[in-house]
């Protein structure tokens, strides 16, 4: 896991990989299309976003088919939960050491 | 990073936490205009059973015709109806809101446990309600029906917008008050079902369906 100073995982900087990570922290699961048309994002760029996260362990895929549509269906892993709580815990301290 | 950057990050994952596990798609409209379906029903109603003093401004006939077996029938069947068609109203509207907004509109498991909690109090009351006309108890009808709606909307707070609930909350106690008075029935349905949603709907439809 790679924070800065602060405590901010690096990880989620980017706005398209912090929404991935609160979708699947509030849901059991969602599938691609769930997260395409909540976070508003293309194909390509939401799949980049979520083999990076996927990479670090910190969500998992189930690939399956419903019909004769492959379905994708993420959530997040137990690594992904602790380094999410740390990262908002992280953010929390900050707030309130600043004010 | 600054602070205003910090608070703007916790408030994207608070936004999107909700907006992801809480169905915001319920149009505002549609509402309003379950409202006025059920305010024609009502009327129709009373024109049925011949209880047409209910309301001040309504023309009268002399008549009188409540109690008789089959203009109960009829009125059963006009709200099962309008039933239907508040449900379908609601459904379809919400669905243009939600593709609108790009909020969330799939039958998931959400969705599915949303409608068992709406509809675990309204079938209870429906099957009390249709028991009671067939003993030919129909003072209690009305407000049976409000409470267990009441009941249905609160039920289901925790899947929609919470502010569903203060709808819930009226309907219950235009309820309760509709029990322990006689011969108002009517009134009291027209008043919950009616009434309550154009204002509720109004103010909803100000608050929630504008957002982006």
């Amino acid at each position: 896991m790679i924070t800065d100073l602060n405590g901010f995982n690096k990880a989620f900087e980017s706005k398209a990989r912090l929404g991935i990570m609160s979708i699947l922290m509030a849901n059991e699961s969602a599938d691609f299309n769930t997260l395409k048309s909540l976070l508003e994002l293309t194909d390509g760029n939401l799949a980049g976003h979520t083999r990076n996260l996927e990479e670090l362990g910190y969500i998992q895929s189930e690939k399956r088919f419903i019909g004769r549509k492959p379905n994708t269906s993420f959530s997040v892993t137990e690594k992904g939960r602790e380094a999410f709580t740390a990262h908002v815990a992280a953010l929390a301290s900050f707030l309130k050491n600043n004010a | 990073m600054k602070d205003n950057e910090a608070f703007e990050v916790l408030g994207e994952i608070k936004r999107m936490m909700e907006k992801s596990s809480r169905f915001q798609a319920v149009s505002g409209i549609s509402i309003i205009v379950v409202g006025i379906y059920a305010c024609i029903a009502s009327v129709v109603t009373g024109y049925l059973l011949g209880l047409n003093d209910w309301l001040p401004f309504l023309p009268k006939v002399d008549e009188i015709r409540l109690n008789t077996p089959s203009r109960i029938r009829w009125a059963v069947l006009l709200a099962v109806a309008l039933f239907l068609l508040s449900f379908l109203t609601v459904t379809l509207m919400s669905y243009l809101k939600a593709k609108r907004h790009h909020l969330r509109f799939v039958v998931d498991k959400r969705m599915l446990q949303m409608a068992f909690n709406f509809l675990l109090p309204l079938g209870i009351g429906a099957l009390l309600c249709i028991a009671l006309i067939i003993q030919g108890h129909y003072g209690l009808t009305s407000s049976i029906m409000l409470l267990f709606y009441g009941l249905a909307l609160v039920n289901c707070q925790h899947y929609t917008y919470p502010a569903l609930r203060f709808l819930g909350y009226g309907e219950i106690v235009l309820g309760l008050i509709d029990c322990f008075s006689i011969h108002h029935g009517l009134l009291f349905w027209f008043l919950g079902f009616g009434v309550f949603h154009i204002l509720f709907g109004i103010l909803y439809s100000l608050k929630y369906d504008r957002i982006k």
